[in-house]
Parts: structure tokens; sequence; C-alpha cells
């Protein structure tokens, strides 16, 4: 009987705090409304966009398109190194709470083989991949598997003040040689003492590597032999064309400064006109032709990047794709928006509203691209021709090495060439040495 | 003490000794146990084998890491050096009555009450090439004059060491400030009626009365430079050259950027111990000098 009582006051004692409960419970579910009506929330790892509204109105299409599904980006450092910290250490823990990310073009294969990115091949065929330019499909692809769909592409380009080369009828220079002749020739007719004839980027971080191998490539050089077997640092093509960029680039051709510029001041140099010639990414071309933020707009031309005599110009590829996560638990939703996000249409969105250039062929011939965005055909040369960074699931540990030996060789004027090239060579060794014991 | 004062004291004593433990022992038991091991981040299939000292082994003979610690070395000498003389000379100017003396005191604190980053990232553009506000102060528009402070080995740790003077000498002065305000009145009217000028008066009052107070900014000083980071991080990136690639900074990319965990925690268990032998050392000095300052 006592315990029946007990249990009488318990149950009215429980019902008391049960309405109130129930009813913060009800608002809760009333306010998570995706999950009452058994929405999948997709969440997508990105950096902070330049062009924040276009991304949205790309995903607000997705969201009205796929109901069921709600992306909740997350947003990571806009550096790229800082936001590859952020990624691996999430991957690394097997955080399942992250569906979909972007991968910088150099990235997959390390994904790959740490396990942390899932294969696409029964969602991505290969008769879709043809439709992709062959460069981006290659970085995405890793011992034969893929593992990334190409969002969009970078290639490095060679911008030039049209206006005044028009001026001394000279055409746009071919040869780094040629770009220095010119450019020491407009410098004397112009009287600016600011004026600079090239600007790029030479800071110690991932642009100088890809800066330097448009030079090493220009001239027949390599990091390492095809297989990836041993370094080439120390072969005479490489240490030409270091030479060439320590001694007639940087303070000569390109101010001193450059050795701490990254993308955008190089570019507000071109842009404020105290550049003739300039290295940057495809993004750069609107930027330059904008009245509000260029002084130079409609005076610049654009162009493959300079080469050395009998050699082929060469351009780094870039870009960034899209990688599912292997510890995602939804997966069948997170390939219908990288689908969608990676689509014809989506490109087609990007490259008018961002000016983000396309990785699927068929952008470029689309008509409406074509009136509004001509210049996008003359990119197409540089962007199929343009070369990956070596491919290797050691990229980070490679890019240190290049970053350290290209910075000395550039910077420290007493220090022989030959010597520094040995010591990257070393290291370069090992680590192909241990990248073969890995992939064994 | 009973037995259950004795308990009890324990008790109160847990729950500090166990923040600690999780919060100091456990990372650097951690790092520790990571720096024996090899650990790659993008090869988990490595399985994390034991390698013993082999990272400190390979720490001894690697240029990158000793050129690291070179320049930390600098930097921790230089910074504190000149914190400690400005951060004197500050805390004797802000310790006299004048007016306007609460704003100025409020105002001596600002450098060191803004983040780090925020201050490394406004040094950047004081310092850049071309339109930075340091090179227009001293060649005004001259511009062939200009120096690229960041672009030059010299002149980019030049840049760095300076930008963390400003941000905290002041530091240094809030601690001298502190140790200038317990010497009485008396002493100084005393030295005074002896007729002793205002540099014996600095020299024989003042000087043996604040040293406790110069050894504990010392202290802080050199423990907290010889953990730069952020300054390098915002302001160089570690360039060029490797001019400014301060040793925390190079373990960071060892660790983050290139994913060798057992290695780079091997750098930084060596900077917990240069630290903490360096602390010791200042620790013992201190006491001593208190104990001669009460004699």
């Amino acid at each position: 009987m006592r315990s029946r009582k007990r249990h009488r006051a318990l149950m009215t004692a429980l019902s008391k705090k049960a309405i109130p409960f129930t009813m913060v419970l009800g608002l809760f579910f009333a306010l998570q409304t995706p999950l009452a009506r058994g929405k999948t929330t997709l969440v997508f790892l990105t950096w902070k966009p330049n062009q924040p509204a276009v991304w949205n109105g790309l995903l607000e299409r997705f969201h009205r398109e796929n109901p069921q599904i709600q992306v909740k980006r997350q947003v990571g450092p806009h550096s790229s190194t800082q936001y590859h910290a952020i990624a691996t250490q999430r991957l690394k823990n097997r955080d399942s709470s992250m569906d979909v990310f972007f991968m910088d073009v150099t990235w997959p294969p390390g994904f790959a083989q740490a396990g942390w990115v899932a294969e696409l091949g029964s969602w991505f065929s290969r008769a879709e991949r043809r439709e992709f330019l062959s460069g981006p499909v290659s970085a995405n692809t890793y011992l034969g598997g893929i593992y990334g769909v190409p969002c969009y592409l970078g290639a490095g380009l060679f911008y030039y003040r049209k206006d005044l080369l028009q001026q001394h009828g000279f055409a746009p220079p071919r040869h780094w040689d040629e770009m220095i002749h010119h450019g020491q020739a407009l410098l004397k007719d112009q009287g600016d003492p600011d004026l600079q004839i090239y600007s790029a980027q030479f800071k110690q971080y991932e642009g100088l590597v890809c800066n330097m191998l448009e030079f090493i490539w220009s001239n027949g050089g390599r990091v390492w032999d095809g297989q990836g077997g041993t370094s080439c640092l120390s072969k005479p093509a490489t240490i030409e064309a270091l030479a060439f960029v320590r001694d007639r680039i940087i303070g000569k051709a390109a101010p001193q400064g450059a050795v701490n510029y990254e993308e955008p001041e190089s570019l507000e140099l071109f842009v404020q006109g105290k550049a003739l010639f300039h290295r940057n990414w495809p993004y750069a071309w609107a930027v330059m032709n904008n009245p509000k933020k260029s002084r130079i707009a409609g005076k610049a031309g654009v162009g493959p990047l300079p080469a050395f005599p009998g050699h082929q110009s060469a351009s780094t590829l870039g870009g960034w794709q899209f990688g599912m996560s292997r510890w995602s638990t939804h997966q069948e939703e997170a390939w219908r928006f990288i689908e969608f996000m990676t689509s014809h249409r989506s490109q087609k969105f990007l490259a008018l509203e961002a000016g983000l250039a396309p990785t699927r062929t068929s952008v470029y011939t689309d008509p409406e691209v074509q009136e509004k965005m001509p210049h996008l055909s003359a990119f197409l040369p540089a962007f199929k021709k343009a070369r990956p960074r070596p491919l290797t699931p050691l990229y980070p540990m490679v890019s240190q090495v290049l970053q350290r030996f290209f910075s000395r060789a550039i910077v420290e004027r007493s220090s022989r060439l030959s010597e520094l090239a040995q010591v990257a060579s070393e290291k370069m060794d090992k680590l192909l040495e241990l990248g073969a014991r890995i992939q064994k | 003490m009973t037995r259950k004062d004795r308990l009890f004291y324990l008790a109160l004593l847990a729950p500090a000794t166990g923040m600690l433990l999780f919060f100091v022992a456990g990372p650097i038991g951690r790092s520790l146990y990571l720096s024996f091991h090899q650990i790659i981040i993008g090869f988990p299939q490595l399985d994390a084998p034991f390698v013993g000292l082999t990272h400190y082994q390979e720490l001894l003979g690697d240029p990158v890491a000793r050129h690291s610690f070179l320049i930390t070395g600098i930097f921790v000498v230089t910074t504190t050096f000149f914190e400690l003389l400005i951060g004197l000379l500050t805390a004797l100017i802000i310790n006299h009555r004048f007016p306007g003396r609460g704003i100025l005191r409020a105002s001596v604190l600002v450098p060191w009450a803004i983040p780090t980053v925020v201050s490394a990232q406004m040094w950047r553009f004081l310092f850049n090439d071309a339109y930075g506000t340091i090179n227009y102060m001293l060649f005004g528009s001259d511009t062939s004059q200009y120096i690229p402070w960041l672009a030059m080995p010299g002149t980019a740790l030049l840049s760095i060491i300076v930008a963390d003077i400003w941000k905290t000498s002041s530091f240094a002065a809030l601690i001298i400030l502190a140790g200038l305000q317990v010497i009485p009145e008396e002493l100084y009217q005393a030295a005074k009626v002896d007729g002793a000028g205002a540099w014996r008066r600095f020299r024989h009052v003042t000087w043996p009365l604040i040293r406790p107070a110069l050894v504990l900014a010392l202290l802080f000083r050199t423990i907290d430079a010889f953990r730069v980071f952020d300054l390098a991080f915002v302001m160089t990136q570690g360039g060029p050259a490797d001019a400014t690639n301060v040793i925390q900074l190079y373990g960071y990319k060892k660790m983050f950027v290139e994913g060798w965990l057992g290695y780079g925690s091997a750098i930084s268990v060596s900077v917990f111990v240069i630290v903490l032998i360096l602390s010791i050392l200042y620790v013992k000095w201190t006491g001593q000098r208190l104990l001669e300052a009460k004699a």
C-alpha cells in the first residue's frame, strides 16, 4: 500500500514537471524543423569566399531544388595552408559531422592515401570525367581511383600592359629575356621611378613554389624524374632558372619587396599602374578590369607566361575540388550536393557571377559565357597545358622543402646555388624513399 | 595535525591538483609520448611505432632547427634587453606625479592590451615596402630610398623584434612600476638631506630596491619571448629564406602543415625543457635577490 501511495505521489510530481518539460521539448523540435521533417543536414567545410553573395545564391538554388537536404556551411581560414591544417585535423579525428569539403589541387593524393576521402568511382563515372579538363581530373586521381570533383580551375597567367606595349610596337614577350628587354625600354620612356617591370609572388609560402616551378619548367627542368625516383633539383636546367630569378628578377625587374608578396600585394602593384608585367591566377583579370579597384582597367592584356629560349611556356595548375569525407554518414546526399555544385549550370553561374574558371569543357563553348567572357577562351590553351605540382601524398612535406630551397636561392645572394640545391636534393630523396615505403 | 585534518586538507587540494594534472601535466606527458613515436598525420597505416630518442637525435643534426634556435635566441636576448630598458624608463616617468598621469599610465598599457595578431597585422602595414608609414617617415616621398623591411633577412628579423618591443615594453613597465611604488618616500628624503643628487638617489636607493621587480620582469619576458609565434606567423610566415623561422613556428609547420606529429612534438618538448631550465635558474636567482634586498 505504502509503496503504491509513494508511487502515485511520484507520478503526480513527475507529471507536474512533465508538462513544462514536454512544452520545452516540443518547442525544441519545432525550431529544429529539418529534423522533425526528416531533413538531412550536410556539413560543408569551405573557406571564406571572396564573393559570398554568389555562393549563397548557388546554395539557395540547391535548397530550392532539394528541399529535403539542408547544407550547413562551416567557414575555415582563407589561407590554403591553414585551411589544410583544419581539414586534416577533422579528418584525422574521424569527424563524422563533416560531409563535404573543399580540397586544394595538391591534396587528393595525400587524403586518398590516408583513407580520409571517399572513392567516387561509383558516382563519378569515367564517361562523366571525360567532360572535364584532363589536368584537374588527373590531380584528383590516385593509384587508379578518383577522389574529388574539380569545381573551378586556376593556372598561372601572364598579364601585361597592352597599351604601353602597343605604343612601342612590341608584341607580348615570349621569352623571359625579352620581357626584361621590353620592360627596360618602356621604363626609360615612362620616366616614373616607381614603375617596375615585373610583379609576382616570391614570399616563402605555397605561391613561391608555383612561381618558381613555372620558371624551372619553362627551362626544361623538373622537381624529380618521371616515376618519382630521384630529385632533379641539382640539374643545370633548375639551377639556371633559379639563377635567372635571383640575378635578373629579384631587386631588378621586380622590387626586392616582392620577396614578401603574396597574390594581393603583387596584384596591387599592377592595378596601380606600377608594374608592366604581372603573373597571377585567373581571378586577377576581373579585378584589373574593374575601374573601381584598378587604374588600368581596359589597358591590360593576358596570355601564356614567357619561357626560356628553346623551351615551352609552363603554368602551374591550381584550383579547388569537392571531396567527400570517408566518415560521412550521408554519402548519397553528399554526392547529390557535389553533383549539383559541379554541374554545367552551376559552373556557368560561378563563371559569370564570380569569374571562376570552369573545369567542364562544355562551359567554355556555352554561347552566353562566350559572349559575356570572351577572354575565357584566351585562357583555355594555358588551362589545357597547366601542369600539376608533384602528385604525391607527401606533397605538404615536399612543398616545405621546396619553399625553403627556393626562398634561400633567391634571397641569400652569398650562398652558392649548387650547394643549396644539394641540401634540398638530399631532403627530397629522403622523402621519395619514405613515399615509396609507405605506398607499398 | 590529525588524520582527519590531513584528509580534509588533501580534499581541499584535490580540485586544484586535478586541474593542474589535467590541463598541464596531461598535455606535456602526451607531447612527450608523441615525441617518442613516429606519427605522420597523413599515414595512419604507420601505426605509430616506438622510435625512442630518434627524433631528438634528428633534431640535434637538423640545420634548419639549429638556425631556428639561433634566431629565437637573438630574438629573446634583444627583445628582453630593450623591453626592460624601455620599461624601466617608462616606469620611472609614470611614477612621478604630474598632471595627466592617470591617462598616461592607462595609455602605456594600450599596446599590451591589443591582441598580438592585430598588432602584428598593423606592423606588417607599417613596414610595407611601398606604402608603409615607416618608409614615409624616414624618406618622405623619395620612394627610391624605400626599404623593403620584410623582404630582407636582417631587416625582417629586426622588424619583428621592433614590433615585440613596442608591444611588451609596457608589460615590463607595469611590473617595474609596482616595484617602484613600494619604495618608501622617506628614503629619498633622507638621501636628499644627505646631499645626494638625482643620479646617486637612483643608483643607491631606487636601483637596489627595484632589482627584484626587474628580475621578475626579466623572468616573464625571457620565457614569453622564447615562445614567440604569432608575430612571425602574421608578419612573415617565417620568411624570407627562413630568416624569421622562430623555433615555435618551425614546430608548428612540422606538426600541422607537414604532419610530422612525432618530430613536431620533439621540438615542443625541447622548447619546454629549455624554458623550464631557465625558469628554475631565474627563480633560484630571484629568491636570492629577494633575501639580499631584505638584509
